[in-house]
């Protein structure tokens, strides 16, 4: 299974680049229904099939206390049933055509995957409109799905130490914010959502004029439009659901988090407060991440496995996000591994960092590993769609998929030193540490 | 994540060799151009130039984790890994410099029954990753300090796998099912074959199973012909062949167990219980594929299957369960697995060997063998969707000796499999009273609930190894 399933940032490190030929802004056709639903629609007709993404602007960003981690249990409800196709019914009518879905969510957004031959378009719209205004929420599948989702959580949290940490890490350098809490929700919260809660916040958020329709494949654009005006023209917009005000304080010194617990291995990460994807500074510490973290050739894999072999793995980065989250650094220590000699190398590599920046070479590898990502994300039909969507919902126009390599290649490399600076600071820093006890060899 | 993720081993391969599409559409996969080297090396070409990039794939056949000496498991995939860390021209840093530095991707690694080696780079840099990826095939340096440094990192790696008791409960099968058997290797050894390893073992198996005689590759994507013909030649077309023969690529019958057993490894701190159950299958390119595939889809292979229905969607017992044939040419299991909360995994054993009583007895309706069908030809597409799965089926259709045209005519079997047929596939593969069962979780919790499930035999995760 995926390390943490519920957290499915496809496009994290996917990035656009002055498109090729194969795909152009041109080729996305773009509708707004009288509801508000923005719909885009690429013809692919490489395989006989299509993408079908359905994104709703909420997830965790979206929550409270006592109701976290509910954007994701409605993320389960949606296949569990509405008044006009039963609990269950979605998954069996839609395999029974070819089909097969997925869903995700995350900090800033839902999204909702298809994939179906493409006999099966008419069926999978009439589904999806369908789910987007009448959950039945049938209070004995809530149970259910309640016992599932605690499942998950024991799976990808509990039952995996990495994610433990990481929990409490974001908790720690997080206090105001609802990035506080991690996208699963605290297990108490869990089991004790009530049916009323989940439906309003359902109706608050699952409407056309909060979604981004994406069709990819092998359709004809004009009669997909049809079906899709068909069958979510009738849909009402709901009331705008409220804007996420609260701001993080800036955090005025170091913090630490210490976790003792049954294990083999230990785990370790370091997290500074960082800026949005929308601001000026995300993509030089973007770039930055990538000679520090990316790679075996990258600094800190260099100095921590490599050099001093006080590590098993690194890896981490700055993730693209609507309001400021995280930049971090994720260490895997080798059992018995000195953790301040680990923060003192972390140190040290980013005090270069700070004095001399980033070399031209550096810089090179990151626009090579930007565009390498951009391309092996747009070979299928799915990654084209998910690309669209996530970039529609995060920028607020699909459009800077085309234009956003240009605005990395255009960053000033003294921008790196600077933004290292700025950001990867003593008092901006909250480490965190997992120390086996027991068991451990 | 609403879906079980289906990445469990069993089905890494099983995902492109078992699937179907629209019938009568274009052929699946593509007939590649045949290219042959100078040293004999084939490799499969089709030219794609829609995204400026390109995909290269090579299977090494023999050269998998099941031909190593018993007393050197580990050693294949720890070539494999030494391969990249150093050659004649060039040091490991120098090697992932310059791989990073491109933004490319190029691994070697030990399959059961062959290596694998994976290249993905821009077209423009395409030259240059070749270059790279003949180096380290060639001419590995296997420097003493570099075999130091990955034995350690792996030794640690594999205690912090027991951390995770649904990745743990996978190798602790892989043992108990398999035993001393060639397919009961660990790719990554296991701490005491790790212990013992010395550099000279993994000399030896680079030196003997690494050859280009028994090598299949394939590129796909936007290269001209006569670049890559010139290209490949000055590359890994300088391989030279070994003097020896080859050595046997072939591995012996796999166990077949009878009776029921329990393996139960005791973690104090789970909070879930993990299991994975399996018992005998069938070889690669069996004639029951097709009516496997279909009884396995509506048994536990997709979403809406009677085993993810009645633990999941049902009862909410679980986040995901699933089941999948693994298929070797010496023969295949069938594995179910999932995981509950400690005081239900009871509860969750008796379900699953319900509907494994029930599938053999009763079989599937035809609307559900409609849908079965539909699915699998459905779903098909997409798995050959890029130009590495391209290159990745080309590589293994031939090396299992398929022919090209083996997913149309699996499909259009998959369209004609019959309810009996479902049913008797179920009848022989859905096992009944002989199997290996085993069980990740809080011994203290669970061990009663889990005698009347098979002979026992118990271990603690802080056992040495699996």
């Amino acid at each position: 299974m995926p390390k943490k399933t519920w957290l499915t940032i496809l496009f994290l490190s996917t990035f656009a680049l002055s498109l090729s030929a194969a795909f152009k802004k041109e080729d996305v056709k773009v509708y707004q229904l009288a509801n508000g639903l923005k719909v885009l629609l690429v013809e692919d007709h490489n395989i006989p099939n299509i993408a079908l993404y359905t994104f709703f602007r909420v997830g965790s960003r979206n929550e409270r206390p006592g109701l976290t981690g509910v954007s994701h249990f409605i993320e389960h409800m949606m296949f569990n049933g509405t008044p006009k196709v039963g609990p269950g019914e979605f998954d069996r009518r839609m395999e029974f055509r070819g089909g097969s879905n997925n869903a995700y969510t995350a900090d800033d957004m839902t999204g909702y995957t298809d994939w179906f031959p493409a006999p099966a378009l008419e069926a999978m719209i009439d589904m999806e409109a369908d789910r987007m205004q009448g959950l039945a929420f049938v209070p004995d599948v809530l149970e259910s799905e309640r016992g599932v989702v605690a499942s998950e959580r024991r799976m990808g949290v509990e039952n995996n130490n990495d994610s433990i940490l990481n929990e409490n890490v974001r908790a720690t350098a997080i206090m105001a914010h609802p990035y506080h809490w991690d996208v699963i929700g605290w297990m108490s919260d869990i089991l004790s959502w009530r049916r009323d809660e989940v439906i309003a916040y359902y109706r608050t958020y699952y409407a056309p004029n909060n979604a981004i329709l994406v069709v990819v494949g092998d359709f004809e654009p004009a009669k997909t439009l049809g079906l899709i005006k068909k069958y979510y023209e009738p849909i009402k917009a709901s009331i705008a659901p409220p804007s996420v005000s609260t701001v993080e304080p800036p955090q005025m010194g170091p913090k630490s988090v210490l976790i003792r617990k049954e294990a083999q291995a230990p785990s370790f990460m370091v997290v500074w407060h960082a800026p949005n994807a929308k601001d000026a500074d995300f993509l030089p510490l973007s770039i930055l991440a990538k000679p520090l973290l990316q790679g075996e050739s990258s600094r800190l894999y260099r100095r921590l496995v490599r050099e001093e072999q006080l590590a098993i793995r690194v890896g981490g980065g700055a993730q693209e996000t609507i309001d400021p989250f995280l930049f971090t650094i994720d260490v895997k220590p080798r059992p018995g591994a000195d953790f301040d000699k680990i923060d003192r190398v972390i140190e040290e590599e980013l005090a270069k960092i700070k004095n001399e920046g980033i070399t031209p070479k550096e810089f090179e590898k990151a626009m090579n590993i930007v565009r390498n990502d951009f391309y092996m994300g747009l070979q299928t039909i799915s990654g084209k769609a998910n690309q669209l969507g996530a970039y529609e919902l995060l920028y607020g126009d699909f459009g800077k998929l085309f234009t956003i390599m240009d605005d990395y290649a255009a960053v000033k490399i003294e921008r790196v030193k600077e933004v290292a600076k700025k950001y990867l600071t003593e008092n901006n820093k909250t480490i965190g540490k997992l120390v086996p006890e027991g068991g451990a060899k | 994540m609403k879906k079980l993720a289906l990445t469990g081993f069993a089905l890494v391969l099983a995902a492109v060799l078992a699937a179907p599409a629209p019938l009568a559409a274009a052929a699946q996969l593509p007939a590649p151009e045949k290219l042959v080297l100078k040293n004999g090396i084939t490799v499969y070409f089709l030219k794609n130039s829609d995204l400026p990039i390109v995909s290269f794939r090579m299977v090494v056949r023999g050269a998998g984790s099941a031909f190593e000496p018993a007393a050197a498991e580990g050693a294949a995939n720890l070539a494999a890994t030494l391969m990249m860390k150093g050659t004649a021209k060039m040091d490991a840093d120098a090697v992932a410099e310059a791989l990073d530095f491109m933004g490319a991707s190029l691994g070697i690694s030990a399959a059961d029954e062959y290596a694998q080696v994976s290249g993905d780079s821009l077209s423009l840099h395409f030259p240059r990753l070749m270059e790279i990826a003949a180096d380290c095939l060639t001419a590995p340096a296997f420097k003493t300090e570099e075999f130091a440094k990955e034995r350690a990192r792996r030794i640690d790696s594999l205690k912090s796998a027991k951390d995770n008791p649904g990745a743990a409960v996978r190798y602790y099968f892989q043992k108990a099912y398999f035993g001393g058997h060639p397919l009961g290797h660990l790719a990554t050894g296991t701490e005491s074959s790790l212990q013992k390893m010395t550099l000279q073992a993994v000399k030896d198996f680079y030196a003997l199973h690494f050859r280009p005689d028994t090598a299949i590759a394939a590129v796909v994507g936007d290269i001209e012909k006569d670049k890559l013909v010139a290209l490949l030649e000055s590359t890994v077309g300088r391989w030279a062949k070994p003097a020896s023969a080859a050595p046997s690529d072939v591995i012996p019958a796999l166990p077949q167990p009878k009776g029921k057993t329990l393996l139960l490894v005791d973690k104090p701190d789970a909070t879930q219980a993990y299991f994975v159950l399996g018992a005998p299958g069938y070889a690669m390119g069996d004639k029951v594929t097709p009516q496997a595939a279909v009884m396995n889809t509506l048994w536990g292979g997709r979403f809406t299957s009677w085993l993810n229905t009645e633990l999941r969607i049902k009862r909410g017992l679980t986040y995901g369960a699933s089941s999948a044939f693994r298929t070797w040419v010496a023969g295949g299991i069938f594995t179910a697995s999932s995981y509950t909360k400690n005081d239900k995994i009871g509860e969750m054993l008796d379900i699953t060997f319900g509907l494994l009583g029930k599938g053999a007895k009763e079989g599937f309706a035809a609307t559900d063998i409609e849908s079965s069908r539909n699915y699998i030809q459905g779903q098909f597409p997409p798995t050959l969707e890029t130009n590495a799965s391209k290159a990745g089926a080309y590589v293994r259709v031939a090396f299992y000796n398929l022919g090209f045209d083996y997913y149309d005519k699996y499909l259009a079997a998959i369209g004609n499999v019959s309810v009996e047929a479902a049913k008797a596939a179920a009848a022989a593969l859905l096992p009944q009273d002989d199997y290996v069962l085993v069980v990740v979780g809080k011994a203290a919790d669970i061990r009663p609930l889990l005698k009347k499930f098979g002979t026992w035999q118990e271990k603690k995760i802080t056992d040495p190894d699996f």
